[in-house]
């Protein structure tokens, strides 16, 4: 006899979700012709959301109420872990980590609807069956091939828990915000190929795209950030970002957008680079597609675990349907396609923007061709290779030093043509502010760190136009009688866009500032100490004052007190511990002591190696590292947000009373420059 | 001419880039006076901590890649060199330990292919450029006149207007 269990809810859920979801697709395609159809299909949107929302909560209820006799719960939690870890525990595996997407997918697929339904009707039934196949794909094998709901027969009295590493507060947050970044990709791509089968290839929905890709590229954005921060408090190396797949993986599709969120620009401006940018649309979304498939496969470390990975061949299938049939459209209409204006001159802006083009793609290339590398290697050799970060840091490091520059003279290239004149009015003060800068840099630390000067070089060019920007913009305001900062506001609520993308900008800049300096001034090392002792690093003496232990519900922990001094800034009282979990024994994860000082902006990083609580003498070993201004990468990361937050605050809150945005000006508004 | 130049420049400064990546990586991360320390991490850099992924011996926490530390640290001592202490885990490991991809042989096709990515991809945006400018003609579109390009000049003038009204006292 079989008896039902609360879990199968959810299944059932997930069933009847994959069928209404199968059917509004079609019904939207051919309800294009039949109205009766497309409003159908339209409600079955909203059907698959209730579903696929229901199946969801099933799951975090399942969590909650340790139903161990699901598998996923059984593997990804125990009756040890609190109300919160529980709740997390839903991306802990790839189960509950690809319906999170589909989750995600099909809420936003609704929020589409209903902004778009009105304002694009042609294009409407298009955009609909494509988030409903790709939503399709995701129920098809979440239901066949991946199912969460799936029983064992005998359930465990307590699961095996999460991964001690996945327990942190960063884990919380991290995973659903990359998740979501990489379903919300499928709109910007529902956009493209609705445009390519339409027909519609003009420009009234170019601003809608935008601010969807705006939109992916801030969550993405935002994972990725979440992700190093994850990685700097709880992995212990001592740094943020280590070119792994899985971090290359979830950067590529970032790259992308990033890519066409300035070419998009020269789109709505000039009419031109169409295929370009609607190629960069479908290439993000596939990409994405990929990084959420690699993200828990671990099917790039070996050939052989992505041939056993049962749901490897369903993605790869997937991939190249999408691949195949929108490089299909494309060259179908591609005579209808043609640019309507071309470049005038090298020295414009949207050669500026083709430029920045081509390098935001050489990065996402070579990491691309870098972290593929091993399987083919694997394929073609039979050897494993492994590609470090040396590859990245010596392929990528320049390209992005070329961005830096780029960014600085971009925004001030003029559309079409830009005359001398003019570029030696913006460019004189930054240029020799960043000369200076680089020669003094040179002078204090030698040349061995030559690359670090012209990097910080090609910061300070930016920070400089940027701020010669601000501020020719602010004194013009102040002129008129305003005081300084109330010029600044009414100066930026007047072109968000322009002015977002400087912070957003000056967000970029700020993470450089950190990355070329731990990149280049690291300092490290491994020492052991008894309590009293201490070690000199850098400006810093490190001071051991012992030993203590403590014990949580499924946790051991030894903590080791520190005391950090010098460099003119005021103690730092640091505890660095080292944490066994239950069941996890053989990893136990370290409790990272990290402390900024003041003003050198250095991270003192600290690593309980190794210790001895037996006996009186308490010797531990300790890791430190020096890490100058990683807090500026934090610090640049909600820059980079309140940038995209300025640039998509939508108009005529508050500040439109207080300001005309429509001032005549003879050849169109800046606003959207 | 300008124009031209710019190409020269920037296809030198292309080849240029090309070139400083073929260098061999431990020319690049030489630096003199290096204390033991310095020495042994530089070397347990460049190896991969056979345990863990994606994770160099020098970076991972793991007991494996501590006690090969320590094996490091003994044979520099005992005075041998860089290459001789990288050839003793190759033998002992496989060329898989070594976490940057030797630039010979098949691992040469991954610089080579990152390269010819950037360059091919350069290529192309310049000749695309360039055969825009050759037809000279300015471009208009539908519904927009040639003005007077630059464009700081029309948004100091979106500035002006903006002044004479708040002057004017419409604020």
């Amino acid at each position: 006899m079989i008896v039902a269990q609360f879990s199968d809810i959810g299944y059932v859920a997930l069933l009847a979700a994959l069928l209404v979801s199968a059917y509004s697709a079609v019904a939207a395609i051919v309800g294009r012709r039949v109205p009766a159809l497309l409003t159908s299909a339209y409600r079955g949107v909203i059907a698959v959301a209730s579903l696929v929302t229901l199946a969801a909560l099933v799951l975090w209820l399942s969590l909650l109420n340790h139903d161990f006799g699901l598998r996923f719960v059984a593997e990804t939690s125990s009756r040890s872990m609190d109300t919160l870890a529980l709740l997390s525990a839903f991306w802990g595996g790839q189960e509950g980590s690809l319906l999170f997407w589909a989750t995600m997918q099909a809420l936003l697929m609704v929020l589409v609807l209903w902004k778009h339904r009105a304002q694009y009707p042609h294009l409407m039934p298009v955009i609909v069956a494509v988030l409903l196949s790709v939503q399709t794909f995701f129920l098809f094998v979440l239901t066949m091939v991946s199912n969460p709901f799936e029983r064992v027969p005998l359930a465990p009295g307590d699961g095996r828990g999460l991964n001690p590493l996945l327990l942190d507060a960063g884990m919380r947050i991290h995973p659903p915000l990359l998740l979501t970044g990489y379903m919300s990709f499928s709109v910007p791509f529902a956009f493209a190929i609705a445009a390519l089968v339409t027909g519609d290839l003009g420009r009234s929905w170019l601003k809608a795209l935008r601010g969807w890709v705006l939109l992916s590229w801030a969550i993405q954005g935002a994972g990725l950030l979440m992700g190093a921060w994850w990685a700097y408090h709880v992995l212990g190396w001592g740094g943020y970002w280590g070119w792994d797949p899985v971090e290359n993986a979830a950067l590529l599709p970032w790259l992308i957008a990033t890519a066409l969120l300035h070419s998009i620009m020269v789109q709505e401006r000039r009419g031109m680079l169409k295929v370009w940018n609607l190629g960069l649309a479908i290439g993000a979304f596939v990409l994405a597609v990929f990084g959420t498939f690699v993200v828990r496969s671990g099917v790039i470390s070996s050939v052989h675990s992505f041939s056993l990975s049962v749901i490897g061949p369903y993605f790869f299938a997937f991939l190249t349907i999408v691949v195949l049939g929108a490089a299909g459209l494309l060259i179908y209409r591609l005579p209808s396609l043609k640019a309507e204006g071309h470049f005038d001159a090298l020295l414009s802006r949207e050669a500026g923007f083709l430029a920045n083009n081509w390098l935001l793609l050489a990065v996402a290339g070579a990491t691309f061709w870098g972290t593929i590398f091993p399987l083919l290697s694997e394929a073609i050799q039979g050897t494993k290779v492994a590609i470090g970060p040396q590859f990245y840091k010596q392929v990528n490091g320049p390209i992005f030093l070329g961005l830096i520059v780029l960014m600085g003279i971009g925004p001030l290239l003029a559309w079409r043509r830009t005359s001398r004149p003019s570029l030696l009015h913006n460019f004189t003060w930054p240029v020799v502010a960043a000369v200076a800068v680089t020669l003094a840099l040179l002078a204090l630390l030698g040349f061995a760190t030559a690359g670090a000067a012209i990097a910080y070089g090609a910061c300070t060019f930016v920070l400089g136009a940027i701020a010669l920007e601000f501020a020719r913009g602010v004194r013009t305001r102040k002129r008129a009688g305003s005081g300084p900062l109330r010029a600044l506001r009414s100066l930026v609520a007047a072109n968000r866009r322009r002015y977002g993308g400087y912070i957003v900008h000056l967000g970029i800049v700020a993470v450089a500032f950190g990355v070329i300096g731990s990149s280049f001034f690291q300092q490290t090392a491994d020492i052991q100490l008894r309590p009293g002792e201490s070690y000199t690093i850098g400006r810093y003496k490190v001071t051991y004052s012992g030993l203590s232990s403590y014990r949580e519900p499924g946790v051991d922990a030894v903590a080791a007190a520190l005391r950090v001094e010098g460099g003119n800034t005021s103690t730092l009282q640091l505890q660095a511990e080292k944490r066994v979990y239950t069941n996890w024994e053989q990893q136990p994860v370290t409790g990272v002591a990290i402390g900024t000082t003041f003003p050198w902006l250095d991270d003192v990083y600290i690593l309980l190696t190794d210790s001895s609580t037996s006996g009186a003498a308490q010797v531990a070993s300790f890791r430190i590292f020096i890490n100058p201004l990683v807090s500026l990468i934090w610090f640049g990361g909600l820059l980079l947000l309140a940038g995209t937050v300025v640039a998509v605050w939508p108009h005529g809150l508050a500040v439109r009373r207080a300001l005309p945005t429509t001032v005549p000006v003879p050849g169109g508004s800046l606003a959207d420059a | 001419m300008l124009r031209t130049l710019t190409l020269r420049a920037s296809a030198a400064l292309l080849l240029a880039w090309v070139l400083v990546w073929l260098l061999p990586t431990s020319a690049l991360a030489q630096s003199q006076d290096q204390d033991l320390n310095q020495k042994v991490r530089e070397i347990a850099l460049t190896l991969r901590c056979p345990v863990c992924q994606n994770l160099s011996v020098a970076d991972s926490p793991s007991q494996l890649a501590t006690e090969m530390r320590a094996v490091i640290r003994q044979k520099l001592e005992a005075g041998a060199s860089r290459e001789e202490i990288t050839q003793y885990f190759v033998q002992n490991y496989g060329n898989g330990i070594l976490l940057d991809p030797p630039k010979e042989g098949f691992t040469l096709l991954i610089w080579l292919g990152a390269a010819l990515a950037v360059v091919a991809g350069g290529l192309l945006m310049v000749v695309r450029v360039r055969s825009a400018l050759a037809s000279k003609a300015i471009s208009t579109l539908p519904g927009e006149c040639a003005l007077p390009i630059v464009e700081r000049d029309r948004y100091e003038a979106m500035l002006d207007a903006e002044l004479s009204l708040y002057k004017s006292g419409e604020f």
